[in-house]
């Protein structure tokens, strides 16, 4: 079915049956507590040819070339988790990597639409390999700004691509330190660049959808976000299935949001996720701040049988500040592993992150995080909470919000995490409003993500994710949809 | 004895910043072979069962890679350091030997003459040698056994084989492993159930006679409804010859049992402090760990309560001073093994001239533990900005109905509370030391009053900087 060659062709380098797949550029699924040792099951062979493959199907310029080589030997010497704090909690026994073929040809549909929805300043879509819709504004395409393709910028704007380069290279938008990072670096087969000139405050947002779920396919792609001195943008990233979830080989999303906020930037960024469940999710999202900047990040994920992500928070200019918050709703057996770094560089700047997560059956959620605060970092103010409701008796939760200090002239530092069941004297106090039981602790679950909720910027997509999370609610222990009157 | 051996100590990150080259005397042969093992053993005329022990660990120890986390522990030379002493050796050194400036923070201390040599190693204490003698008496009447570990391995050999390793089986990690190969000394307390022992039992004065050891080995046994307060240490620097501690400390709560365990570790700075310490709590049964640590030159300790018995209770207070090249890598762990079981974690730490106090911390509820309640508190203070602190809790629920909360704050001492002091008349130091001494009441508050006091009296001059 597929038209691109497989990334790994190495006759007889892979073990039996797995030649030509994902299983090669990725661990194949080992026991967490091995997760250090397992780098070697990289096989560079075939994925040397993958990357040469990739770069030649987008003609691209020898320094992302580079770009990939380096970043292929990075992602085959890395242990599954560099960071010894974390590597007790790196499971990946979900995921079957030797079922995936992830894509290597990419790019414009052969029909494209240009449809612009209502109160969206931008869009995009991406339908498993193919981007099938592109549109602007007329004010945000005559302001500068760019939605597009890698390709498509480099081959259009050399103005763009040399800025494009100067911020990647050397994996300056991504951790030297992330196998998973580095892998979507080396292989990335759809880059998307998005970036708002200096001085261009946007109004709406701009929306990147992406669908994925053929099974026994996936895409690694890169989105490279830019915001000049002083611009202003919002982008909301829908994570949606392709087709319709079908019983067979597993799917696979690899992607990035690579962003460098110039001071005085501002973006508001928003993202959800709900794949179908044979889908799994590898997410690196890496911001670079500098002074002044804003970011504000509301992430979502309900869909997907494995959902990894790592955040990296570089706050480095001077004032600049961030604001995270990220809810995880599990059933099934779903792992949500969240990562956060928040490094503090910069004199008064500040972080505030919030990770909340409800798991029912036997999913689990493992939030893990650290604030770094340099010696540099006067000032400081940064909170980081990890909160969890299990509501069945097998989901389980791990936090660990870790703290490293070098600097004691903060204005804050301090983190805070709790566990618990649905608190019964709020059940009480709904119930007693004549709310049925049920009902009354689907309220309070609500209440608990509705925070994450409110920070969506597009209200239609405020309400989906609303009805996603009501969608997680066992349908059969939801009574009366109406309380009485 | 001949002089043999001349060492010297690396003084550069001493918090007490001596000078001189220390000479000491022994003539035991340093590196750990399998014959070192069964040396030990064969001088001790222990029975076949710990022979083999000592050797299942040595083995392990070969096996067990060095930890990559925690402190810096690339230093330590297994090959330069002295497994065993033979107890009529111990004495061998003299007063002379002591660094001035460890003989200065005696006298700043106010600890007595006597006492005094004993803590530098080179004498027995002769008064609390008389106490320890009154309490002796009063304790067997009540039939608690309150002995060196080697003694009571001759004398209760069936309370001490079915509980030995019980709880630290040597496999548990490196230096447990080490520990287990080459223990030597330790504390033995049993107490018969039901009794109630009315005084603390305090380590301090049972072993006047023989020094304390690297590797001693601590087994407290508190049977069925029994209750004991254990403290060990004191706030005086505990000068060692050598520079690796590993102590293996094994407490078992039987149902209903009540055991408060105490210990103040000020090791000198040299010393690398490295111990396993943990208690399993049965039913009803309630473990509390009041853990002070300032000294040392790197500590890793995490207290650990395993509550394996419905309703079982765990209260862990843990309390870190690092000051100048001191690195501190403390915490606690509460396991939660059964139902209707509780814990709380007090984690306080301060951080200064250069030094660092890191919290790593465990709480964990495992399937089948129903109804849990658990709370971990961090706070750490920094003094200045060449110091570190960090904070790892890891908090693993896996059941639905547990309620845990977790809170840990990072800052600085408040300049408007520093102003406010001396606005009443204090210097900046008074007003910075009272500050210090109230974020640490919370485990003060939990010492024997003579400890409070003496433990108050080490935190002024740490802030005072006296201590060199």
């Amino acid at each position: 079915m597929s038209d691109a060659p497989r990334i790994a062709t190495a006759g007889g380098a892979g073990p039996a049956g797995r030649s030509g797949r994902l299983a090669e550029i990725a661990p194949s699924a080992p026991p967490a507590r091995q997760a250090r040792a397992s780098s070697s099951l990289l096989l560079r062979e075939g994925s040397q040819q993958a990357i040469e493959r990739l770069s030649e199907l987008q003609t691209e310029p020898d320094w992302l070339r580079a770009e990939r080589r380096e970043a292929l030997q990075l992602a085959g010497d890395l242990p599954l988790e560099a960071n010894p704090l974390f590597t007790s909690y790196v499971d990946l026994r979900a995921a079957r990597f030797d079922e995936i073929d992830p894509y290597l040809e990419t790019g414009d549909a052969a029909q494209m639409s240009d449809v612009l929805p209502e109160g969206a300043e931008g869009l995009l879509v991406v339908s498993d390999d193919r981007v099938v819709a592109r549109a602007l504004s007329p004010a945000a395409q005559s302001a500068g700004v760019v939605l597009d393709t890698l390709p498509n910028v480099l081959r259009e704007r050399a103005d763009l691509a040399a800025h494009v380069r100067a911020l990647v290279e050397g994996s300056a938008t991504l951790p030297q330190n992330d196998k998973f990072a580095q892998v979507a670096r080396a292989l990335s087969a759809l880059g998307l660049v998005v970036h708002v000139p200096a001085g261009v405050r946007l109004e709406q947002p701009i929306v990147i959808r992406w669908a994925v779920g053929q099974p026994g396919r996936g895409l690694i792609s890169r989105t490279l976000i830019s915001l000049g001195e002083g611009a202003a943008a919002s982008i909301l990233e829908e994570q949606l299935p392709s087709v319709s979830p079908a019983a067979g080989a597993q799917s696979l999303w690899w992607g990035t949001s690579e962003v460098v906020l110039a001071r005085g930037a501002s973006l508001d960024f928003a993202a959800q996720q709900d794949f179908a469940q044979d889908t799994l999710a590898f997410v690196n999202r890496h911001a670079t701040l500098g002074q002044e900047a804003q970011l504000r990040w509301a992430l979502a994920s309900v869909g997907g049988q494995l959902h990894k992500s790592r955040i990296d928070n570089q706050l480095v200019g001077r004032g600049s500040g961030v604001n995270q918050v990220e809810i995880g709703f599990g059933g099934g057996s779903q792992l949500f592993d969240l990562t956060s770094y928040t490094r503090h560089i910069g004199e008064d700047t500040s972080g505030d992150l919030l990770s909340k997560g409800v798991f029912l059956d036997r999913s689990r959620g493992y939030f893990k995080g650290l604030i770094d605060i340099e010696r540099s970092a006067r000032g400081t103010d940064s909170f980081l909470g990890e909160f969890a409701m299990l509501l069945t008796k097998k989901a389980r939760s791990v936090t660990i919000p870790s703290l490293e200090i070098d600097q004691p002239d903060v204005r804050r530092a301090s983190h805070s995490s709790s566990v618990g069941p649905i608190d019964e004297t709020q059940v009480f106090y709904l119930m007693s409003r004549g709310l049925p039981r049920e009902l009354a602790r689907k309220f309070i679950v609500m209440g608990f993500l509705e925070p994450v909720v409110a920070r969506i910027p597009l209200a239609e997509a405020q309400d989906r994710l609303r009805e996603l999370l009501e969608q997680k609610w066992p349908a059969d222990s939801t009574v009366a949809t109406e309380p009485a009157a | 004895m001949a002089l043999t051996q001349r060492q010297i100590v690396d003084n550069d990150r001493s918090k007490f910043d001596f000078k001189d080259e220390l000479v000491y005397l022994h003539e035991a042969k340093r590196g750990l072979t399998r014959e070192t093992v069964e040396e030990i053993s064969a001088l001790k005329g222990e029975p076949d069962w710990m022979l083999q022990f000592r050797l299942r660990a040595y083995a392990h120890f070969l096996k067990r890679p060095m930890p990559t986390w925690g402190g810096h522990l690339g230093d330590i030379d297994f090959d330069r350091i002295v497994y065993y002493r033979k107890p009529s050796e111990r004495e061998e050194r003299s007063w002379d030997d002591v660094p001035d400036k460890i003989k200065e923070t005696f006298e700043r201390l106010g600890i007595p003459e006597a006492e005094r040599m004993f803590l530098a190693g080179v004498g027995a204490q002769y008064d609390s040698e008389v106490v320890y003698h009154s309490v002796k008496e009063e304790l067997s009447k009540l039939g608690v056994v309150f002995m060196g570990t080697d003694q009571a391995l001759k004398e209760y050999p069936q309370i001490f084989e079915e509980h030995f390793g019980t709880v630290i089986p040597p496999e548990d990690n490196k230096f447990a492993a080490l520990n287990s190969a080459v223990w030597s000394g330790g504390s033995f307390v049993y107490v018969p159930p039901g009794v109630d022992v009315p005084l603390p039992l305090q380590a301090y004065f049972r072993i006047n006679a023989e020094s304390t050891g690297q590797f001693e080995r601590t087994l407290i046994v508190v049977d069925k409804g029994a209750k004991v307060h254990y403290i060990e240490g004191c706030s005086a620097p505990i000068y060692a010859a050598d520079s690796l501690h590993a102590a293996v400390v094994e407490v078992i709560a039987l149902p209903g049992a009540k055991v408060r365990y105490t210990t103040i570790q000020n090791w000198s700075n040299d010393v690398y402090n490295l111990v396993t310490k943990r208690a399993h709590a049965h039913e009803d049964s309630t473990v509390e760990w009041i853990d002070a640590n300032t000294g040392s030159r790197l500590t890793m300790k995490y207290p650990a309560i395993y509550l394996r018995g419905r309703g079982a209770t765990a209260d862990i207070i843990s309390v870190a001073v690092a000051g100048k090249g001191q690195h501190q890598d403390t915490g606690a762990k509460a396991v939660h093994l059964a139902p209707d079981t509780k814990s709380r974690i007090v984690s306080k730490s301060v951080s200064k001239d250069g030094g660092r106090a890191t919290y790593r911390g465990h709480l964990k509820v495992a399937p089948g533990a129903t109804n849990v309640v658990a709370s971990v508190r961090c706070d750490a203070l920094m003094l200045d900005d060449q110091s570190r602190s960090d904070t790892y809790p890891y908090i693993d629920i896996q059941e639905d109905d547990t309620t845990m909360s977790h809170e840990a704050t990072v800052g600085r001492i408040s300049e408007d509370q520093v102003f406010y002091l001396m606005s009443r008349g204090l210097s900046e130091n008074e007003a910075q030391n009272l500050i210090v001494q109230g974020f640490l009441e919370v485990f003060t508050k939990e010492l024997p009053m003579e400890y409070a006091v003496e433990f108050n009296r080490l935190v002024k001059l740490e802030m005072e900087g006296a201590l060199g």
